[in-house]
C-alpha cells in the first residue's frame, strides 16, 4: 500500500529509473539465484505429481492416477486428519497457556522475579526438537528410570510404568504436553509486548470505578489482548500443514496410527517404504498438502486483513 | 505525571492485594520448576556414573567420564565440527542474503521491486514440497554435501521481511544524502544501512544461528553419509541406541546419552542469558511493528 503511494509521486520514465537502480539489481542477484534454486525449481517439480517416477526410469505421464490412488488410501486420510488435529489442538493449547501465563506475568510486581521467570520460560523454545525428544524420552521412559513414571508409581497412581510415547492411547496427550512445555513461554513475548503498551490510566480509571484485580484483568487486560490473540491464531493457522519435525522425532512404529501426519507419511513412503519409491506418488501427496496449505494461507491472509488491516504476506 | 500516577496505582493496589501475589509467585515457581526439572534431571544424570534411577537432586557417584567420552570420541568430534562450521558459515550467508534482499525491498521507486517482493512472498504461500526439493537437490549434486545444509536455509523469507521492517525505520534522508555524496548502492548499504542495524543484525543472526545449530530435518532429508552428520543427527542416533561411543572409564550408557544432550544445548545455554534481549527484540520487530 505504502509503496504504491510512494512510487506514484515520482513517475519518471522507466528507462532512466532502471539505470538509476542498476546497482541494486546487482545486489538482488544473489537473493534471486537462491530463490530460484531452492524455491522455484522445486515448485516446477510438482509436475512429477502427474507422473510415475521411480529411480530406475524417467518420469512417465499418468495424469491424475496418483491422486486417485491417494484418495482411496485410508492411511492418507488418517494422516490428513492427524495433521489437522495435532496442529490445531497444539495451537489452541499453547496459545491459551501463553495468554494465561502473560496475564499472570503482568501481575508480577517484583521486577527481578519477573525477569527471571521470563528468562526461564523462554528457554525450551531454543532447544532443538531432537534435544526435546531426547529429554522427554528419558523422563517419560516406562521403566523406573523415567522420572514421571517413578513419581506416579510412588504416589500409587499406577503400579505399572506407562509407556507415554509408545502407546496410541497416550501419545497425543504426551505430544501436546511436550509442545506446551516447548512453546508456551516463547508465545508470551508477543502478548507481553501488547500488555506493556496498555495505558496505566485505564487501570487507574477502572480502580476508581471500583474494579478489583479480577475485574481489571477481565475487562481491561483481556480485551486489550483480543486482537493479538486473533493475530497469533491467524498467523499460525496458516502454517499448520507444515507440521513435521516435532512429530517425526517423537513418533515410533507403535504409535503410527495416531502420529502419522502428511509430511511424515511422505517421508516414510519415499525413504523408508522398503520398496522402490515412486517419487510421482509422494510428490502428489506433497502437492495436496501444499494446496491445502495455500488455501489456508489465503483464507488467513483475508481474515488478517479484515481483523487488523494488513495481510500476513 | 505519568510515572507519579502509576506509582500511586501500584501503592494503592499494594494495600488491598491480599494473597494473590503470593499465590502468583508460587505458581511461577511451579511453572519454572516444570521447565527446569527435566533439564536438571538430564544434567544430574550426565554427571552420575551410576545409572540414573528416578529423580536425584545431585549425582550419586560424581564423575566427568560421560563428558570425556563425548568430547574425546572421534565419532562425535566430526559431528560437532560439522555443526560448528555449518552454523558459522550459514549464519553469515543468511545475514548477507537477508540484508541484501531487505535493502533492495526498501527501494520503493525501483522498477521491478514489486515483482521481487512478490517472488519472495509467494514462497511463503506455496512450496513444491519435500520430494521435488529432494529431486532438485539430488540432480544438482548437492545431496550428501554440507553445501545443501548451509545454502538451503540461508534464504529465509521470514527473516528477510524482519530485516526489511527494520530498514524501513531508518530515515530515508540518510540514504539520500549518502547518494548525493557519491556513494554507490553497495557503499550506502555497508556504510549506512548495516552500521545502523546492529541490533537487528544481532537478533536475526541469532535466529539463524539457532536454526542452523538445531537443524535436523535438512540433514535427515539430504544427507545419508555419517561423516557429514551434525551433532543433532548424532545425538538422535545415540538416543535411538545405535552407534553409542565406547564409554570412558566407569561411565554408563545412560551417562553418555545424558552428557551428549547437555553438550548439544550447552553452547547456547552459556550465551543465552546475555543474548535474550536480542531474541525478544527480533520477535518484536516483526510481529508488533505497529
Amino acid at each position: 500500500m505504502v509503496s504504491a503511494a510512494r512510487s506514484d509521486i515520482h513517475k519518471k520514465p522507466i528507462g532512466p529509473r532502471i539505470k538509476k537502480y542498476a546497482g541494486f539489481y546487482l545486489l538482488f542477484l544473489p537473493v534471486l539465484v537462491f530463490l530460484i534454486i531452492f524455491h522455484y525449481l522445486p515448485m516446477f517439480g510438482i509436475y512429477f505429481a502427474f507422473t510415475k517416477y521411480t529411480i530406475i526410469k524417467d518420469p512417465v505421464w499418468v495424469g491424475l492416477k496418483n491422486f486417485e490412488r491417494l484418495f482411496s488410501m485410508p492411511n492418507f486420510w488418517n494422516a490428513f486428519y492427524n495433521t489437522l488435529e495435532l496442529s490445531v489442538v497444539k495451537l489452541l493449547l499453547t496459545t491459551a497457556f501463553s495468554v494465561i501465563l502473560s496475564l499472570l506475568l503482568n501481575e508480577m510486581i517484583n521486577i527481578h522475579a519477573k525477569k527471571t521467570a521470563q528468562t526461564i520460560i523462554y528457554l525450551p523454545h531454543f532447544m532443538s526438537w531432537v534435544v526435546t525428544a531426547s529429554v522427554f524420552q528419558l523422563i517419560l521412559s516406562p521403566s523406573t528410570a523415567g522420572l514421571v513414571n517413578q513419581v506416579l508409581m510412588n504416589l500409587g497412581i499406577t503400579d505399572q510404568g506407562i509407556y507415554f510415547l509408545g502407546s496410541s492411547q497416550w501419545w497425543k496427550f504426551a505430544y501436546y504436553v511436550i509442545n506446551i512445555w516447548h512453546d508456551t513461554g516463547w508465545g508470551t513475548i508477543i502478548f507481553m509486548a501488547t500488555l506493556t503498551g496498555i495505558d496505566p490510566g485505564i487501570y487507574e480509571a477502572a480502580s476508581i470505578d471500583g474494579a478489583g484485580r479480577w475485574k481489571k484483568m477481565w475487562y481491561v487486560t483481556l480485551p486489550a489482548l483480543a486482537n493479538t490473540i486473533i493475530t497469533v491464531l491467524i498467523l499460525n493457522l496458516a502454517k499448520i500443514m507444515n507440521l513435521f519435525e516435532s512429530v517425526f522425532v517423537l513418533q515410533n512404529d507403535a504409535v503410527m496410527d495416531v502420529s502419522q501426519v502428511l509430511q511424515t507419511y511422505v517421508y516414510y513412503q519415499t525413504f523408508n517404504s522398503g520398496g522402490i519409491p515412486d517419487y510421482g506418488y509422494t510428490t502428489a501427496i506433497g502437492l495436496f498438502r501444499s494446496l491445502v496449505g495455500m488455501v489456508l494461507m489465503l483464507v488467513c491472509n483475508y481474515a488478517s486483513k479484515k481483523v487488523r488491516g494488513r495481510g500476513i504476506v | 505525571m505519568q510515572t507519579a500516577k502509576s506509582t500511586t496505582h501500584v501503592k494503592k493496589s499494594h494495600k488491598h492485594m491480599g494473597v494473590f501475589p503470593v499465590i502468583n509467585g508460587i505458581l511461577f515457581v511451579i511453572v519454572c520448576l516444570i521447565i527446569l526439572v527435566p533439564l536438571w534431571k538430564v544434567l544430574v544424570d550426565s554427571l552420575d556414573l551410576t545409572t540414573g534411577y528416578g529423580m536425584k537432586l545431585f549425582p550419586e557417584k560424581f564423575g566427568f567420564e560421560g563428558y570425556i567420552t563425548v568430547l574425546t570420541n572421534p565419532t562425535l568430534a566430526t559431528p560437532l565440527w560439522n555443526s560448528v562450521i555449518t552454523t558459522v558459515s550459514g549464519t553469515l550467508l543468511g545475514l548477507l542474503l537477508s540484508t541484501l534482499g531487505a535493502y533492495v525491498l526498501i527501494q520503493f521507486d525501483m522498477p521491478g521491486r514489486g515483482l521481487f517482493a512478490g517472488l519472495l512472498l509467494f514462497t511463503m504461500i506455496f512450496s513444491g514440497g519435500m520430494i521435488p526439493s529432494y529431486i532438485v537437490m539430488r540432480n544438482l549434486g548437492l545431496t550428501n554435501t554440507l553445501w545443501v545444509v548451509i545454502l538451503l536455509p540461508a534464504i529465509n523469507v521470514y527473516n528477510l521481511v524482519l530485516m526489511r521492517n527494520f530498514f524501513e525505520g531508518i530515515p530515508n534522508s540518510l540514504f539520500e544524502s549518502a547518494t548525493l555524496d557519491g556513494c554507490t548502492p553497495m557503499q550506502t548499504f555497508y556504510k549506512i544501512a548495516l552500521p545502523l542495524s546492529k541490533a537487528a543484525l544481532a537478533s536475526i543472526g541469532l535466529m539463524f544461528a539457532v536454526s542452523y545449530w538445531n537443524d535436523y530435518t535438512n540433514y535427515k532429508l539430504y544427507i545419508t553419509k555419517a561423516n557429514l552428520y551434525n551433532f543433532q543427527m548424532k545425538l538422535r542416533s545415540m538416543m535411538m541406541g545405535s552407534n553409542l561411543p565406547t564409554a570412558v572409564g566407569s561411565a554408563t550408557e545412560n551417562t553418555v546419552q545424558n552428557a551428549a544432550v547437555i553438550v548439544a544445548i550447552l553452547p547456547f545455554m552459556i550465551l543465552y542469558p546475555f543474548l535474550q534481549k536480542y531474541f525478544v527484540k527480533g520477535i518484536n520487530i516483526g510481529a508488533v511493528k505497529e
